[in-house]
């Protein structure tokens, strides 16, 4: 393997450590709804833990450029979509569908190769696709909501009254303190095996170092344990965000003159204070927008056959070491065409409905302000600055709707602010770190693909053209005439897509985010620092304010 | 209004070499209060600040480009973990740039509970002087923002320039 090659082979390293689990329980879970649709029984349950798994391995592997991985993991998520919504639909030929689409997608995952043949993944996405297009709308389709069995969220908050004598109220600042000495103590274990390494090539082995090794080892593994109790105490349940909700919908509804129901689950899911804090206020934002633009009024739901009484779930789940938060209403939908054409009008490409998704439109800032899109379609208030301060947080927000049917909203974040999974760059000389939440994709840079249209880099990225452009010159710190540079990393957030070159893809790290001293001034692009493993401090980018950067970057 | 630290640099060396040539006649003063001074050298003059105020003198270990910050910080450090900015602090006080050599070090300072990292060209020694050897710096050498220099001490046939690091380093939010 040639050097080029090792940056890309410790990442797929890393690909399949994280996905190939994710595949296997997906397979199981697979099998065993077959098991169960058979035996009668619904399985509600395994069907709703499936869309979050796939929903990594899908994202995983586009940011990988494994494109037959996505598309199996795409069309596995579509296919269980349409099952969780249509009981009468689980059947043999369904399952036998699930099931050997789990077993491709292990199959494909383990094997994890840029040069894999598309050729059987093709084959299943086909055959995916004929099942959902022979399916046919059911007059009513309330029937899967009831069944489901609906747990309470928030409300626990004052259970464990026995627990009391021994729980200790702690400032959140001394959490914060206590990590900090935490981090100086995994960058003092970095520098003690460095030092380990150094005294071995000069002295050879023996039974002294051996020790020494044995110690550095094991106190790695302390400090890891270390490192989860802590972050694990900065957590807590997301219901002290979700209490506020059920008085807030209620009061919303009866000023709106509408009957909202509102249902709550997974408030016991853990989440880092910090993230908390800031998570309310773009709930609010979405709970209002169902309640106020996407419920219709109850005569035109009686009309619709649809319970006069409207729906608005606020879920929240652990899902691979992030949160995913759902707020879906059994309303209106969006109106897809009139989102499209006020698109249009804002100059955006809105006519091709294949390659420019939804979601990429909805959160445009001059398009959610609009009126006369909130007032035809519904919604669309202020939808930027929820997907900005979402943004922020490290997070995703993606949009389904289906007219007449309802909207939902999935953000993904992060369960912490405090250590970030990042992609490791190197730019010029400089170490990087990239949050992975807005890394869609790394690609290798064939200078021939790369064209230059009025002195900007663009290139052909799945189907589209984005700008693709020079790390140094995004960061200022290229020279005259740029290196060549060997791979792009496509970002993507709030619907923009820019690919930023660089030199060297380093890897995949968990990095504890420290800030900017004040003396650093207020940098665009850069969001904090972090000590890599090696010791050596990087900046974290602020992959949100590049992708936002326009003309002025690159 | 910003301030021109180049000129100011070159005022600032013009008054210290006269002051030197003065300060060449003195004699040891009488005992009396004393500053405990850090001192070190940027281009050709010494400068001095409360040894209160620091925290620890370190070798020039890898510091990390920031993109887009000001001029005059030179980056990021690792201190034991810390994030350390470190500032240069000879284009700070507009002197002029230079290449590091082995003797240069970061002094670690505390300034107001913020740290951060001074680069500067070398580090001599912790000094006491008399109180009363210092003077005040001359008024044409302070103009508005940049009056970060609170006198000037003459002690030994030396000339120690005192900085005023809270007014030197940018203000806190």
């Amino acid at each position: 393997m040639s050097e080029d090659e090792n940056p890309f082979g410790e990442l797929l390293q890393d690909y399949v450590l994280e996905c190939l689990p994710l595949a296997e329980q997906v397979a199981d879970a697979f099998v065993e709804l077959e098991r169960r649709w058979r035996a009668g029984d619904a399985a509600d349950e395994v069907l709703a833990s499936l869309p979050g798994r796939l929903h990594t391995v899908k994202g995983n592997s586009a940011m990988m450029g494994l494109a037959p991985m996505r598309e199996v993991a795409h069309a596995l998520e579509d296919a269980c979509g349409l099952l969780r919504q249509r009981p009468e639909r689980r059947d043999d030929a369904a399952a036998g569908l699930l099931v050997a689409g789990g077993g491709l997608l292990v199959e494909l995952v383990r094997q994890a190769s840029p040069d894999l043949d598309p050729a059987p993944a093709e084959r299943y996405v086909e055959r995916v696709r004929q099942w959902l297009s022979s399916d046919v709308a059911p007059a009513s389709d309330t029937q899967p909501e009831r069944r489901r069995t609906e747990r309470r969220g928030g409300g626990e908050g004052g259970a464990g009254g026995d627990k009391a004598a021994s729980v200790v109220r702690v400032d959140f600042r001394r959490l914060d303190a206590m990590l900090e000495v935490l981090g100086e103590g995994l960058i003092q274990h970095a520098t003690l095996a460095e030092a380990y390494r150094g005294l071995a090539r000069l002295t050879g082995a023996s039974e002294e170092l051996d020790r020494l090794d044995q110690a550095v080892v094991a106190l790695q593994k302390t400090l890891k344990r270390l490192e989860s109790t802590l972050m694990e105490t900065r957590l807590l349940p997301i219901s002290t965000v979700f209490g506020r909700f059920p008085r807030m919908v209620r009061d919303t509804a009866e000023a709106e003159g509408k009957r909202v129901r509102l249902v709550q689950g997974g408030g016991e899911t853990p989440l880092d204070k910090a993230v908390l804090d800031r998570l309310s206020e773009p709930l609010v934002h979405l709970v209002t927008n169902a309640i106020v633009h996407g419920m219709e009024p109850g005569d035109v739901r009686r009309r619709a056959g649809k319970p006069e009484e409207g729906t608005v779930r606020l879920e929240a789940a652990p899902q691979a070491g992030r949160v995913v938060i759902r707020v879906s209403d059994d309303g209106r939908g969006l109106d897809e065409r009139a989102i499209r054409k006020k698109a249009e009008a804002l100059g955006q490409d809105g006519r091709n409905e294949e390659s420019i998704p939804l979601r990429n439109l909805i959160f445009l800032p001059g398009l959610s302000t609009a009126e006369r899109v909130s007032t035809l379609a519904g919604r669309g208030v202020g939808l930027d600055v929820v997907a900005g301060a979402i943004h922020a947080l490290g997070g995703t927000i993606d949009v389904e709707t289906a007219v007449g049917r309802g909207t939902a909203f999935t953000l993904s974040l992060p369960v912490t602010l405090a250590i970030v999974r990042s992609l490791i760059v190197e730019i010029d000389q400089e170490r990087y770190a990239l949050p992975l939440a807005h890394v869609a994709e790394t690609v290798r840079a064939e200078p021939e693909a790369i064209r230059q249209i009025n002195q900007r880099g663009v290139t052909q990225w799945r189907g589209d053209l984005i700008h693709v452009a020079d790390g140094g010159a995004v960061l200022g710190t290229g020279g005259e005439r740029p290196a060549p540079r060997r791979f792009y990393v496509v970002m993507a957030a709030a619907g923009k897509r820019r690919g930023l070159l660089v030199d060297r893809l380093v890897g995949h790290q968990d990095v504890v985010v420290k800030g900017l001293d004040p003396e650093l001034g207020r940098p665009d692009v850069v969001s904090g620092t972090t000590i890599l493993g090696d010791g050596r401090v990087a900046c974290i980018l602020d992959t949100v304010r590049i992708l936002e950067g326009g003309r002025r970057a690159g | 209004m910003p301030v021109d630290h180049a000129r100011m640099g070159d005022r600032l060396l013009g008054f210290a070499d006269d002051m030197d040539a003065r300060a060449a006649a003195d004699v040891a003063a009488a005992p009396g209060p004393e500053l405990h001074l850090l001192t070190f050298a940027l281009d050709r003059e010494e400068f001095g600040i409360p040894v209160t105020q620091v925290r620890e003198v370190i070798r020039v270990s890898e510091i990390t480009r920031v993109p887009q910050a000001p001029a005059h910080v030179r980056g990021v450090a690792n201190l034991r973990g810390r994030i350390l900015a470190v500032v240069e602090l000879r284009s700070r006080l507009g002197l002029a740039p230079a290449e590091l050599t082995p003797r240069a070090r970061v002094v670690v300072v505390e300034v107001r509970g913020r740290v951060l990292g001074l680069l500067v060209d070398a580090v001599s020694q912790v000094t006491k002087v008399p109180q009363a050897s210092v003077v005040p710096a001359p008024e044409e050498v302070l103009s508005g923002e940049a009056d970060y220099v609170t006198g000037v001490a003459r002690w030994q046939s030396r000339l120690i320039i005192l900085l005023d690091l809270e007014k030197a380093l940018a203000p806190t939010e």
